[in-house]
């Protein structure tokens, strides 16, 4: 009877079997899984440096290009070039006796040229990443409950 | 499972393991051996790692109103590498043309031989155009389809012919500003500079600075590029529209009196503001090269800065404000001209050798007197006098934020070239040296309530997207305000009276003629002179002065006949642009504004 009991719950062999593969595998899966998910940020981050490199190049013809199209403007707006075509459309310089001055109330004038912003306006820019991503979990909590919730009994009071 | 497959699945598995720890081995082998170690330097050393030089693009310089006057386009440099070339022909004769290039030329540097230590690439053309390159990459790009790689190299093929792109220095308005804006030697790709006026002066403030820096191949290594502004630019106080003008009317003068050159210079006395500086000659800034062919014999590349010359009679202005400030003289101050003035063994005579008989300053400076001006300077002293000049910067440099200024150092007793009869001589503007721009800052003085302002072509900065405004500086204040309205009312009375050719009507303008002779062979004669005017206006609230220096003009020899009708043509326009009404209508208008 006793030596059936033992039978009983003795496993299988193909269950020890299974198990001591399993338990071979199982590191093997773990460290496949390492591996692999370090290759994907290694992927990525190779991606990304060779992305930087593209746009770095990218920004440099962007910047070339951006040089050109302004001289282009400019020759295509230069004194010699406005002259011809203001001669084209039958313009002519009135002669100084022919001026007629008038008030204008409010009006000074050309105002100075302002190609850059002066020094001292805001010109930071705006941060990459959006401040959702960068709060933690406890600034979340305490805006979530605690800030909010205390608004919210403002106004009900 | 039965206990042989068990057995089996063993096998697999051991033999599978015993493969990958082989691998493991023989990949630790490799890793530790010397040969590893040796091509691994190698391989850091010679590919880890590109060196990049970054040359920031070269500031733009805009005029008063942001009109883009120099900028930068975008061009290319055209190669072949040699290892790559499979048709040279095909280079030859597409590329004949391109540039003035021969066939010849092209062949011969396309079919040189490739060596990996002597020759690999081999420069064809450079400047070319974004368009040329253009229609280059389609012809690539059909031969490339028809005969890919270049396999047969009897067929047509570009393979081998290469582009880089880069900016060179453009100039939209060709010569004009020429003088003020100078130039970038853009063809010298490695150690290009500026080159006379702004280009020169603002040089390293322009180029920005370049950087030299090791950019990891590696890309787990690139992490972030190194940025790299661009040189500043900068906005000019010079006008366009003003100084298109200025050039057009002073080519004009300068061939209708058959004269060997001009010079115009107009500022604003108030700050010191240059709304135009034009000068003969000028040069096409884009072929910059033609430079020593146009500017031969030592000519100045900018007159109104780099050649001093003996002003005439319009350096009166200055001794008499002088005389005036000292309190040497008054309105009611009398001098009897007799013609002639003795001093220092020397005799002085009035331009036309006659004498006006009692005169008073305003007679004296209407009527141009070499003689009166010559006993003003003397019983001003030489002390006084010479201090006076110092303070309105005679042999002084303005400091103009200009490249290539020159001065000529003035004479003051004590120095070994001055003699007393430099006293009455330099009274008149004779014995004496500066250059236009000196002479029209020490005159902007008496146009700006004694008040000396330094001139200048910077309005503005760009830097790292900001605006950085100049602040006008004071160079210095010679005379009282009460003097320099005087002498202005003294000047807008001597030019009505004369009916001088400077005057506009409805415009109260003052002014003097200048007219020097020039000493040929030693001798001072009426033969070769400098015809001047300088004039500023309206009177009573200043918004130019023009100085105008004609170089030896053949129709006439007077600064009054030559140069003042020129100041008063520039002045007309200028009115017109810079809306400043008569000065009639200027009353109307503040009565008008006053019911309102």
């Amino acid at each position: 009877m006793a030596k059936k009991r033992k039978h009983a719950y003795k496993q299988a062999p193909w269950r020890r079997q299974l198990r001591s593969m399993g338990l071979f595998i199982l590191p093997i899966i773990a460290i496949a899984l390492v591996v692999s998910l370090h290759l994907t940020v290694s992927a990525r981050s190779a991606s990304a440096g060779l992305q930087i490199m593209d746009m770095h190049y990218e920004e440099e013809g962007i910047l070339r290009k951006i040089a050109n199209q302004r001289i282009e403007l400019a020759w295509a707006s230069s004194y010699g070039q406005m002259q011809k075509r203001a001669e084209k459309l039958g313009f002519v310089v009135l002669p100084q006796e022919s001026f007629h001055y008038m008030v204008i109330n409010g009006y000074r004038g050309q105002e100075a040229v302002l190609i850059a912003p002066p020094p001292g306006s805001d010109q930071s820019p705006a941060p990459l990443v959006n401040e959702f991503y960068r709060q933690s979990l406890l600034d979340w909590f305490i805006h979530t409950f605690i800030e909010n919730g205390s608004q919210t009994r403002g106004v009900q009071q | 499972m039965n206990s042989k497959g068990f057995s089996r699945l063993l096998i697999i598995g051991a033999l599978l393991s015993a493969a990958s720890i082989l691998i493991i081995i023989q990949m630790i082998r490799i890793q530790n051996s010397t040969s590893h170690q040796e091509l691994s330097r190698w391989a850091e050393e010679q590919f880890s790692y590109a060196v990049e030089n970054y040359s920031p693009e070269r500031g733009n310089i805009y005029d008063r109103w942001g009109r883009l006057l120099a900028g930068n386009e975008d061009v290319y440099e055209i190669g072949v590498m040699l290892e790559f070339v499979s048709n040279p022909k095909t280079i030859a004769s597409t590329l004949q043309g391109v540039d003035d290039l021969t066939y010849q030329d092209i062949l011969a540097s396309a079919s040189q031989e490739f060596d990996p230590k002597k020759s690999v690439y081999a420069v064809i053309a450079d400047f070319i155009p974004s368009g040329v390159i253009d229609v280059l990459s389609d012809i690539k790009q059909e031969y490339e389809i028809e005969n890919p790689f270049g396999r047969n190299n009897q067929e047509p093929s570009l393979r081998g012919l290469i582009w880089h792109p880069h900016l060179k220095r453009s100039y939209s308005e060709n010569s004009l500003a020429s003088n003020v804006i100078g130039f970038y030697s853009y063809r010298d790709r490695q150690d290009g500079i500026g080159y006379y006026g702004v280009e020169e002066y603002y040089d390293d403030l322009l180029a920005g600075a370049p950087m030299e820096t090791f950019m990891p191949r590696n890309p787990y290594l690139l992490e972030s590029l190194p940025e790299v502004p661009s040189g500043a630019s900068l906005v000019l106080t010079i006008d366009r529209e003003i100084q298109a003008m200025v050039e057009k009317r002073l080519d004009e003068a300068v061939k209708e009196h058959e004269a060997e050159s001009g010079t115009v210079i107009i500022l604003n006395p108030k700050n010191g503001e240059i709304l135009a500086m034009a000068t003969q000659p000028r040069i096409n800034l884009n072929i910059y090269w033609e430079t020593e062919e146009q500017f031969k014999d030592k000519t100045p590349f900018n007159r109104a800065i780099s050649e001093t010359y003996e002003p005439g009679s319009v350096f009166k202005v200055l001794t008499m404000s002088a005389a005036f400030d000292k309190g040497i003289v008054d309105e009611e101050s009398e001098f009897n001209d007799s013609g002639r003035f003795e001093y220092g063994g020397s005799v002085i005579y009035n331009w036309n050798r006659r004498g006006n008989g009692k005169q008073t300053m305003q007679g004296c400076m209407q009527k141009s007197l070499n003689v009166c001006l010559a006993w003003v300077a003397t019983e001003l002293g030489s002390e006084d006098f010479y201090s006076y000049m110092n303070a309105f910067g005679i042999g002084r440099m303005t400091n103009v934020d200009l490249g290539g200024e020159e001065i000529w150092p003035l004479s003051i007793p004590g120095d070994s070239d001055w003699y007393p009869i430099q006293l009455a001589t330099n009274s008149f503007g004779q014995g004496v040296a500066v250059t236009p721009l000196q002479m029209a800052t020490a005159v902007s003085a008496v146009a700006n309530d004694g008040k000396m302002m330094k001139p200048h072509v910077l309005k503005a900065i760009i830097q790292d997207g900001q605006q950085y405004n100049t602040t006008p500086q004071v160079l210095g204040v010679p005379l009282k305000p009460e003097t320099a309205k005087t002498m202005t009312d003294m000047l807008v009375k001597s030019l009505e009276n004369e009916s001088s050719l400077a005057l506009v009507e409805g415009y109260k303008i003052a002014g003097k003629t200048g007219t020097a002779e020039i000493p040929v062979e030693g001798e001072y004669g009426i033969e070769e002179t400098n015809a001047s005017f300088v004039g500023w206006g309206p009177a009573n609230d200043p918004q130019f002065l023009v100085y105008v220096w004609i170089e030896k003009p053949e129709s006439s020899p007077w600064g009054s006949v030559v140069a003042a009708p020129v100041f008063r043509d520039i002045v007309k326009d200028l009115v017109g642009y810079l809306e400043i009404p008569s000065d009639g209508v200027k009353e109307e208008l503040i009565a008008l504004e006053g019911q309102s």
